[in-house]
């Protein structure tokens, strides 16, 4: 144990926070610190409908106005229960829909497209929402595991657990073929352990860096030897393990990986790491430790449970506080989905993995174990520009001049072009037009300047009525309103 | 640096000043914040050198890139992943690269290839990400939150309006150049770099922009991200402009062929930056897959063959244009690998790792100490030349910086430059 002091970095307290917080989110967190000084909001409480609002985008992808007043009916705390016990929200109409589309789940853009349109079209939002976050935590990447059918199944493992026990998820994917293929859990053999998984599992799934040592790493290790596929599926392999002592963390015995897990989640880091990790996706990033207190007690007291840690996230104080409020940037996933639910667009998959490559998300295949750093490096001023892009192709086909640029033409069953003319039904006045858009898409919250300079770019010239107006230049300025909304800073945030 | 945002040119109603020919008039108003910027900032530097970085993300194996192929206890520890004698490119009695590094062999036959041995730092992280923040910061202790270029990039558009002071290719900005106040430019593909107009509606372009310009100006702090967002909008509106106008036509000098992928359409892109003279002081591009936990022999040497093909091309291409004598490249990797194989025939994440500086002005030969096979920690390398002592050569000896300054304290200079 002695040894190991030389090959890990010496830690005081101060940087062991450092550590948690910075080092392992890399990039994120690292621009996060620039520009935490400008991630402050105004302190005035949400309003009712503001509040709800943010619910449905940080658990789902946002919403359409039809949905917005299926919601208002059952309030806030209607929502909520709705939200979470979504097991029992009846999801037939997403599962015709895919099984009409037919995708080929072996080959990874159909895989993509599946799983956006999931997240499009259901009425589980939150189901998909945990999924996406699970995707990006206990992260896998196509681009080495190579089959796109083993990437589905842990899909839908982490679908089915989004809302299980911690211990049984890590047991779980510890257990799933892409997980083990993509980080060398298939070779990890008696006499030659490949530590990958093991440092991994610790680092960046259940702890953080500074809470173990290379010897807990290589111990580990020792413990998930035997751990193998076969036929592409989990298979121990007794020759292969290693039967001797191991000590880990300070418990010495005869380990096996589901041991490795159930002492790993007996840590106190590990509540603090999952809570932390959950708080950050879902309210605001880094809380403080005092913060996360009272939500580390609930995931403790309920046995590790995630479905009680996030009820009381979505129903605490701190979730609706001006803090939380905007301080997430939308992933390109967020972004995309989001005007897609807004906007109530018809997507057969065709053309988003595209705009999803040029945002700098290409999901099944995170750039590397961290999965997406995320927060503000989403935004360089090349994924900017490809996001305005995005809003530019999808609003300039809004009057069915365009080909839509998300489904392909079935004469069989004809996709409706978006209609802009609908939204400016009984509309007089350009500012009825800006704030029924700016509801929709921004909670209806920008700054008296921004909706003034939208009211002005709808204000016909020469002081003609919105009813006179020359029809080309309102056909025009229709899709600019809806581009320029989509391009907003604030619909950039959730 | 004085910060000058959009925000407060919009509402002074600063005059439209030029700032080049590429810059339509709607954008000129970023151009002037950054000139104004430029020309108050210390850091109005006219060299026209270049460094260009590559990152060899994921922790490339030494020990299977610099060879010491003549030493028995390398044969020992890699009784499968060890490349024979006969296969090495032989640089000398004890020495030899990849044989998928066979291109670099003609830059260092004319001593344009410099190779530093053992590069590392005391008590190394494991870790990828913890491992990466400390070279992309220069701070091994993880306290310091810039990147060690970036006072470099700052400002992003120089006096003369060029804004590419630095460029990160791909969708993520290095952390080695964040980040100043005005971001520098993260691009994957000119082409998709710019601003699309309505194609229906073409003349309706200015009018869009120009409102989409004063609802960023009128987003200001304390709304969050505010800085971001504005600079973000701000860097992109003038660089993808100046990019298309300049880059997108430009075509590589005969016989420089770059590897196919984002590689090396980065370092073509990097290329036809400098053969513009678009001012570019820092050009960082990644190259990635070196973690090569399992099945490491062919998947290495792949990446390493787009790595030599990538460097080759890349020289070719500037030789072409006159422009070779201006640019030194280096790379880096945030560790390398066990020196014993693994039973997956691969290797686990290391430590100390040589590194490679080459360019015309660029003394080649090998510097620092070689790794020493039968002193391993832990089965890991010990380090011999502190990775910021490479900083602060490139820093003083190329780009004329204030290395001292930049990393904090004094390293001693390594003699490649």
């Amino acid at each position: 144990m002695e040894d190991n002091a030389s090959t890990r970095p010496r830690l005081t307290t101060g940087r062991r926070n450092v550590l948690v917080t910075a080092a392992v989110a890399g990039i994120g967190a690292l621009i996060a610190s620039q520009v935490a000084s400008s991630a402050r909001t105004s302190t005035a409480p949400l309003t009712d409908d503001v509040k709800l609002q943010h619910l449905l985008r940080r658990t789902g992808f946002g919403a359409s106005a039809s949905e917005l007043d299926q919601y208002r009916k059952l309030g806030l705390n209607g929502t909520v229960e709705r939200l979470l016990n979504y097991e029992t929200v009846d999801n037939s109409a997403l599962e015709t829909r895919l099984n009409r589309a037919n995708f080929d789940l072996s080959k990874p853009l159909p895989l993509e497209m599946w799983w956006l349109l999931r997240m499009a079209y259901t009425a589980r939002p939150f189901e998909e929402k945990l999924t996406l976050f699970w995707h990006g935590l206990l992260t896998s990447a196509i681009s080495k595991v190579g089959r796109a059918e083993l990437m589905f199944q842990q899909n839908q493992f982490f679908r089915q657990n989004a809302m299980g026990r911690f211990p049984d998820i890590l047991k779980g994917v510890s257990r799933d073929p892409a997980m083990m293929i993509w980080l060398d859990l298939n070779s990890n053999r008696k006499g030659h352990p490949n530590e990958n998984y093991a440092r991994e599992l610790m680092e960046l799934f259940s702890l953080g860096v500074g809470n173990y040592s290379e010897q807990d790493v290589r111990e580990s290790a020792r413990a998930f030897t035997g751990w193998t596929l076969r036929a592409q599926r989990f298979f121990y392999d007794k020759r292969f393990h290693d039967d001797g002592q191991k000590t880990f963390l300070a418990h010495t015995g005869n380990f096996n990986g589901n041991d490795i897990i159930d002492i790993i989640v007996q840590q106190p880091a590990s509540a603090k790491f999952i809570t932390n990790k959950l708080f950050s996706f879902f309210v605001y990033p880094n809380p403080t430790d005092q913060v996360l207190q009272p939500f580390v007690q609930t995931y403790v007291t309920s046995s590790y449970s995630i479905k009680a840690l996030v009820q009381k996230l979505l129903t605490s104080d701190e979730f609706y506080s001006p803090r939380a409020y905007r301080a997430l940037i939308k992933s390109p996933t967020e972004y995309l989905v989001g005007i897609i639910r807004g906007l109530g667009l018809e997507a057969d998959g065709v053309g988003l993995p595209q705009v999803m490559n040029l945002m700098g998300q290409m999901l099944f295949n995170p750039p590397n174990v961290a999965g997406w750093p995320g927060g503000p490096a989403w935004l360089t001023t090349g994924t900017w520009l490809a996001r305005l892009n995005t809003a530019n192709r999808v609003t300039t086909a809004l009057t069915g001049a365009a080909p839509n640029p998300f489904a392909r033409p079935n004469p069989k069953a004809p996709i409706q072009p978006f209609d802009v003319s609908s939204f400016f039904k009984g509309v007089t006045a350009p500012a009825q037009a800006v704030d029924h858009v700016l509801g929709l898409l921004v909670d209806g919250n920008v700054d008296p300047a921004q909706r003034q300079v939208l009211i002005d770019y709808v204000t016909p010239p020469n002081g003609t009525s919105l009813a006179n107006a020359n029809r080309v230049w309102l056909a025009e300025r229709a899709r600019g309103l809806f581009y320029l909304t989509l391009a907003l800073p604030e619909f950039h945030l959730s | 640096m004085a910060v000058l945002t959009r925000r407060d040119l919009v509402r002074s109603g600063l005059a439209v000043v030029s700032a080049g020919a590429f810059m339509p008039t709607i954008f000129t108003r970023a151009v002037a914040a950054a000139a104004i910027d430029n020309s108050v900032s210390s850091s109005g530097s006219t060299t026209s050198k270049t460094l260009i970085i590559i990152q060899l993300a994921g922790g490339n194996d030494g020990l299977n890139t610099v060879i010491p192929y003549a030493d028995p206890l390398y044969r020992q520890l890699r009784p499968h992943l060890g490349i024979a004698a006969d296969q090495v490119v032989q640089l000398n009695d004890h020495l030899g690269l990849h044989p998928s590094l066979k291109g670099l062999k003609s830059l260092w036959d004319n001593g344009k290839l410099a190779i530093v041995e053992s590069v590392g730092y005391d008590h190394p992280s494991l870790s990828h990400f913890q491992a990466m923040d400390i070279w992309q910061t220069a701070d091994p202790t993880i306290s310091r939150h810039q990147g060690w270029l970036s006072t470099l990039v700052d400002g992003s558009v120089d006096k003369n309006g060029h804004p590419f002071k630095g460029l990160s290719v791909g969708p993520e900005l290095a952390p080695a150049l964040c980040c100043p106040a005005v971001p520098p430019p993260a691009l994957s593909s000119v082409g998709d770099y710019r601003l699309q107009p309505d194609p229906r509606f073409p003349s309706g372009r200015a009018a869009r922009e120009s409102a989409l310009n004063r609802l960023y100006a009128s987003y200001a702090a304390p709304a969050p991200y505010a800085a971001l967002l504005d600079s973000t909008s701000q860097s992109a509106e003038v660089t993808s402009t100046a990019l298309q106008d300049t880059v997108a036509g430009h075509q590589p000098a005969s016989g420089a062929n770059y590897p196919k992928g984002g590689f090396g359409d980065g370092l073509k892109l990097l290329a036809a930056m400098i053969a513009k003279d678009m001012g570019l002081r820092v050009g960082y591009v990644v190259l990635g897959g070196f973690d090569t936990h399992s099945n490491q022999a062919k998947h290495h040497s792949d990446i390493l063959q787009a790595l030599a093909d990538g460097i080759s091309a890349f020289q070719t291409d500037l030789t072409g244009h006159g422009k070779a004598d201006n640019v030194v490249v280096m790379t880096w990797s945030e560790f390398g690998r066990r020196a014993a194989e693994n039973a997956s025939l691969g290797t686990d994440h290391g430590t100390a790792a040589p590194l490679f500086v080459t360019g015309p002005q660029v003394k080649g030969g090998v510097y620092g100490e070689p790794p020493n096979l039968g002193k391993l920690d832990n089965g890991n390398l010990e380090f011999a030349t502190d990775f910021r002592s490479i900083y602060a050569t490139v820093l003083e000896g190329w780009l004329q910086a204030d290395a001292t300054s930049i990393l904090g304290q004094s390293f001693p200079r390594v003699a490649f430059l």
